[in-house]
């Protein structure tokens, strides 16, 4: 089930890529994790095993690669939990758009 | 014998939610969407039902990817709000009705369905949302008991379309045989059409989500018979958890009265739907 394009949900291998990074971010699911990370995120990070470039996207908040990288975005999505971002913005990115951009022609919100 | 009054299917969407925790329900972006269950909470409160099977996902939250049931049944006496990333909802617990889930299980395991069991474990917005939507959030507790059934739509291998019809029919055939005088709904949760992943990150179909409003009343067999991949194609990568509400579909008999129905799309970035079903 890889055929439809840009569906990164299909592709297996893509997916098991990601599970140290889900991993990750799933323990921001429980206060000492969010903690954790806001007193010293590198350090956080580095008790998941994670590459330096997973370590770059995340810290980046480089949404577009950590999904790329196989991160989930429900999970990923708590990091917005620790550092307020919008979903909507999350999507413009991984879309390579502006924020205003993608809410009027993906979402068709108007002004 | 135990009775369903109905069916529900409604998006599950958690900024749904959190616009409810901001107390933005009567902005102008949020209004016509709330608004639109009014007649269905009217319909909630005049088939009083005392138990509801919530037919939903959780969004790795209470599960993570380290073990995935396909599908599993909450036999517990409770189940809390779980800590998303912002920490629990303010929202009352809810009880369960674990003497029907226990009957359940039985009958799926004999008609060989085979859930995992699950005694302890909270519940994200999948389950919250369509409560508060269609019962309004209560003060200190809900008014009715629910039955969760968890169903993996997030990690490859999702289960076939045709599959949930089919558990949907065995749920409708152990609630009618299930020994006691309540008030079954049934809630089929998630959808329509939304994609969160990838650079087809935005996708929306309100006309494929229009048509599902109706082809789930009237040809839900069709539905059924799709392919994992065209409910991808059709309702975008996390759309496709659409397929839970032919649980609910299934429960229900092969001829239904839609009572109420409505669409609004976007909330956030999602097209929204609901449904109030009847056995005709
Ligand atoms: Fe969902």
């Amino acid at each position: 089930m890889t055929e439809i394009p840009e569906t990164p949900i299909l592709d297996r291998a893509h997916q098991l890529r990601g599970y140290r990074m889900n991993k990750m971010a799933m323990g921001l699911s429980r206060p000492e994790g969010r903690a954790a990370f806001l007193a010293d995120e590198r350090a956080y990070l580095d008790r998941f095993d994670l590459t330096e470039e997973e370590i770059t996207a995340v810290m980046s908040r480089d949404w577009r690669t950590m999904i790329g990288l196989g991160g989930n975005l429900f999970l990923i999505l708590k990091i917005s939990a620790v550092d307020p971002v919008r979903i909507t913005e999350i999507g413009a990115h991984q879309v390579g758009m502006d924020h205003e951009s993608f809410l009027r022609d993906r979402l068709g919100k108007k002004e | 014998m135990a009775t369903i009054v109905g069916g529900l299917g409604t998006s599950h969407v958690p900024s749904i939610g959190a616009a409810l925790d901001k107390g933005l329900r009567d902005t102008p972006e949020w209004k016509p969407f709330f608004d639109g269950y009014l007649p269905a909470r009217e319909w909630v409160r005049e088939q009083r039902p005392d138990v509801a099977v919530v037919v939903f996902n959780d969004h790795f939250n209470a599960l993570f990817l380290d073990r995935v049931p396909t599908f599993a049944v909450g036999c517990a006496a409770e189940y809390h709000p779980v800590d998303e990333g912002w920490g629990p909802r303010a929202i009352p617990p809810f009880a369960g009705a674990a003497d029907f889930s226990w009957h359940l299980v039985d009958h799926l395991v004999e008609n060989r369905f085979d859930p995992e069991i699950i005694q302890e474990i909270r519940v994200d917005h999948g389950l919250q949302v369509p409560m508060e939507l269609f019962w309004g959030r209560p003060a200190d507790a809900w008014p009715v008991k629910v039955v969760p059934i968890f169903v993996n739509v997030l990690q490859y291998p999702i289960p076939l379309p045709i599959r949930l019809y089919e558990l949907g029919q065995a749920l409708g055939r152990a609630i009618e045989s299930y020994d006691g005088d309540e008030r079954f709904v049934v809630l089929g949760t998630g959808g329509l059409s939304h994609q969160l992943q990838g650079s087809r990150a935005g996708f929306l179909n309100p006309a494929a989500d229009r048509r599902f409003l109706v082809d789930i009343a009237e040809n839900p067999a069709e539905l059924a018979s799709w392919s994992r991949q065209k409910y991808v194609e059709t309702f975008g990568g996390e759309g496709a958890e659409v397929i839970m509400w032919l649980v609910m579909r299934g429960a229900l008999t092969p001829e239904v009265v839609v009572r109420h129905r409505h669409y609004f799309s976007p909330a956030s970035m999602t097209g929204a739907g609901m449904i109030v079903l009847e056995n005709a």
